[in-house]
This record gives structure tokens, C-alpha cells and sequence, in this order.
């Protein structure tokens, strides 16, 4: 027995690792084993615990990097967004004007509406379509909804319109069904109601009755729908009639504009220093 | 010596634990330096080769658990131990600084390496071919070892090998 343990004593190291590779080998036999797997499984789930720990504390710690990306893939979406919005607006949009069969668009020029000022110092529409696609001063402006204004100042891309809602604007216009003659003006306020003016008292203007540019426009071909007659005053003289206008302003984006009215003729006989054209 | 022992076990949970969640992530060709090498290499060559092999069992039940291949781990590190105890410097040994040093590094580089190709003999999760896995990967691995040597022995061993 004392033999025995003189030789452990003396070889006690190879003997333990002996001992511990055998254990090993015993575990590497039963590693499929339930107790085994048991632990190794919860051995895994604690790696795996601490790796999303630490991975968290490092996305914690890269946060602001992070947010700034996102914020720029935002920033990028948002762009993308804002862009195909206003692509399917302006497509409906023309989809709209083209398909109107009360408007034959194959002369117009269409716009759009790219800056619109509304205040007590101007009140303009700036349309990204000037001299070079063919507008020019005095041209009508439209939708199929009904008038806009006119062109007032062009520019080789661009041209500003004054519209209807502008209190220098002033157009010729007949009702549709009792064909009362008046000049349209708008008087500030809402930008809804315009007002008829000079339509007598002998007129038989009614309410609801659809408003139109005449003939007798220098600017504007006739027939172009500006809005409804609402309501009728009495006066000495003349009827003050309120027009709700055709063309929401507050939602206007294309526009179409006219081709000029060419009638040097008739321009030149309503003149006042007009002069006697001979007869052929 | 006895009174090491606790401080030395707690050091090796410690160090498994960075192995295991932070060097092991730092790969170069599929292989990353092993902490567990360095401190059993250590304790091989400073205590003895039984406390070696011993604590080179324990490292394998601990990085067995933590990385599922109990068996193997606790084999490999087994031997890592006992072949690093075959470098101890007996307490009262003469030898230089340099010449610890020495022996240190000549402990790690082969303990590792034959820990390595246990290991690889039993487990090739990437399909190499053996003598790729052994001899390649196991020696690149052991000097990346030998780096991390270098360097605790620059910052935290340097005291224990003085003269």
C-alpha cells in the first residue's frame, strides 16, 4: 500500500491529468446526454445573454451615430416621399386638365403654378411658362374649372399673371342665361366672391346664373366660365351683383394659357384715336 | 502558494470571460489570440504542473459551458496545462529575468499549439483540411497568442519574472 501511494506521490501529475483526460472523454462520450445537454444549453444561453448585453451596451454607446443616420435615411426618405407626392399631384392634375372636353387644351400652354403671393401688397401667380414656350403679355390664364387672370409680365421661363382676385383686374362678362352684360371686378375681402358690376336694373338677372367671359373682352376669349351669380342687390341705377368664382384659388397648381386674342381691328375701332380703315 | 489559488481562479473566470465575449471576436485568417493560454502558461511555469493541468481543467469547464463543446475544451486545456508545467521555474531557481521570460514564451508556444491540434482533431466547424487546421491556423494562432503574451508580460507580468 505505501508502495502504491510512493508511486502516486511520484507520478501524481500524470496521474491527474490522466484523471482529467478521462473525465474529458467521458464528457466528449456523453455530451448528448440530457444533464450534459442541459447545461450546455444553458451555458449557450448565458453567452448568448451576455453577447446582447454587451451588443446593446455598444449600440448604447454608438447611439448618436446611429441617430444621425437615421436621421439622414429619414431626411433621404422624406425627400422621396415629398417628391413622389407632388409627382402624383401634378400628374392628376394634368390627367384632369387634358381629360376636360369643355377645354380644347391643344393650343394651350400649360403651367404650373410655382409661386402664388396673396397679400396687401401683392397678389400675384408666378407660372413657370414664359416667352420661350410661347406666352406673351395679355394672354388668358385658365383652368377648366373657369378664368384665372392674365398675364402681365413675361419672362424668358416665366410669367407673372394677374388674377382675377386682384383688385385692377377687370373682365367683360355675360350671364349664361339671361344674357346680362357686366364687368367683373373683384373689391377685396373674400377671395371667393367677385363682383358684377354695371349690369342695370332692367336686366333680368337671376341668382344661380353662370357668369362667363364675353365678347367684348380685349383679353379674353368668350365663353370661359368665371363663376355664379349668388346674390343680387338693387341699387339706383345697377344691380350689385356677388359672383362665387369658378377657380379655387387657394388650391390652384396647373393653369392653362390661352393663345392671345388677335383682333388689332376691332382693338383699333374701340380705340379712342382710332382712324378710318379704307375699304378694299 | 495555497493563498494564490482563489486569486488565480477568480482570474481565470475573469480572463475566460473576456476570452470568450471580447478577444475571440478579434479573428485574423479564422483564428484570434487566447487569453486562457496565457494565464495557464503562467501558472504552469510560475506554480507548478500540477496546479497547471488543474487549473487547465477548470479553464475547459468553463470555456466547455460558455462556448457548448464541454469535452473537447476541457481535454485540449487539460493538456495546454500539463505540457506548459513541463517549463516551471522551481521557487528557488537561479535563471534570469530574460531566461524566465524565455521559458514563459517557449511554454506558451507549445503548449498552445498542442492544445490547438487536440482541438482541431476534434472539431473543424469550418471543414480544413487537418494539416491546414494544425499546422497553419495552429501556429498562427499561437503567435497571435505570443503577441498577447508580449504584451501582459510588458504591462502586468514584467514583476513576477524580475530577478
Amino acid at each position: 500500500m505505501r508502495k502504491f501511494f510512493n508511486v502516486f506521490n511520484r507520478h501524481n501529475t500524470w496521474l491527474l491529468f490522466a484523471l482529467y483526460c478521462a473525465i474529458s472523454f467521458l464528457f466528449i462520450k456523453l455530451q448528448n446526454d440530457d444533464a450534459l445537454s442541459k447545461a450546455k444549453n444553458g451555458g449557450i444561453e448565458f453567452t448568448a445573454l451576455i453577447t446582447d448585453k454587451l451588443l446593446s451596451y455598444g449600440y448604447l454607446l454608438n447611439l448618436k451615430q446611429e441617430n444621425d443616420r437615421l436621421m439622414q435615411v429619414n431626411t433621404d426618405l422624406l425627400a422621396r416621399v415629398i417628391n413622389l407626392d407632388a409627382a402624383v399631384t401634378d400628374e392628376k392634375n394634368i390627367r384632369k386638365i387634358v381629360a376636360d372636353s369643355t377645354v380644347n387644351a391643344s393650343n394651350f400652354i400649360m403651367a404650373r403654378v410655382v409661386s402664388r403671393r396673396f397679400s396687401d401688397r401683392e397678389n400675384i401667380l408666378l407660372i413657370d411658362a414664359g416667352w420661350k414656350k410661347g406666352v406673351r403679355k395679355d394672354m388668358t390664364v385658365l383652368t377648366p374649372q373657369g378664368l384665372v387672370g392674365r398675364v402681365t409680365t413675361v419672362s424668358e421661363n416665366y410669367a407673372r399673371v394677374m388674377p382675377v382676385i386682384h383688385t385692377d383686374f377687370k373682365v367683360c362678362v355675360v350671364s349664361d342665361t339671361s344674357s346680362s352684360l357686366g364687368v367683373l371686378a373683384w373689391s377685396g375681402g373674400r377671395e371667393f366672391i367677385a363682383q358684377m358690376e354695371h349690369v342695370p336694373i332692367s336686366s333680368r338677372l337671376k341668382v344661380n346664373e353662370g357668369v362667363l367671359t364675353s365678347d367684348f373682352s380685349t383679353f379674353a376669349v368668350r365663353g370661359i366660365p368665371v363663376g355664379r351669380v349668388v346674390r343680387i342687390t338693387p341699387d339706383k341705377l345697377f344691380y350689385t351683383v356677388d359672383v362665387r368664382l369658378a377657380v379655387d384659388f387657394a388650391s390652384l397648381s396647373w393653369v392653362l394659357v390661352a393663345p392671345l386674342k388677335t383682333e388689332p381691328e376691332k382693338a383699333m375701332m374701340t380705340s379712342d384715336n382710332s382712324t378710318e380703315i379704307p375699304l378694299p | 502558494m495555497a493563498t494564490k489559488i482563489p486569486f488565480y481562479l477568480f482570474l481565470l473566470c475573469i480572463v475566460s470571460l473576456l476570452q470568450v465575449f471580447g478577444l475571440s471576436h478579434l479573428t485574423l485568417f479564422e483564428v484570434s489570440p487566447d487569453a486562457i493560454s496565457v494565464l495557464l502558461a503562467f501558472i504552469a511555469v510560475t506554480i507548478g504542473q500540477r496546479a497547471g493541468t488543474s487549473f487547465g481543467f477548470a479553464a475547459g469547464i468553463i470555456t466547455g459551458l460558455l462556448s457548448g463543446n464541454m469535452g473537447l475544451a476541457m481535454l485540449a486545456r487539460t493538456t495546454e496545462g500539463f505540457i506548459a508545467g513541463f517549463f516551471n521555474i522551481p521557487e528557488n531557481s537561479h535563471a534570469t529575468s530574460k531566461q524566465k521570460t524565455k521559458r514563459m514564451y517557449s511554454a506558451l508556444l507549445t503548449a498552445s499549439f498542442l492544445a490547438n491540434a487536440v482541438f482541431a482533431a476534434g472539431y473543424n466547424p469550418l471543414g480544413l483540411t487537418p494539416l491546414y487546421r494544425i499546422i497553419v491556423l495552429g501556429l498562427l494562432e499561437s503567435l497571435l497568442t505570443l503577441v498577447l503574451a508580449f504584451i501582459a508580460n510588458r504591462w502586468l507580468m514584467r514583476k513576477t519574472f524580475s530577478d
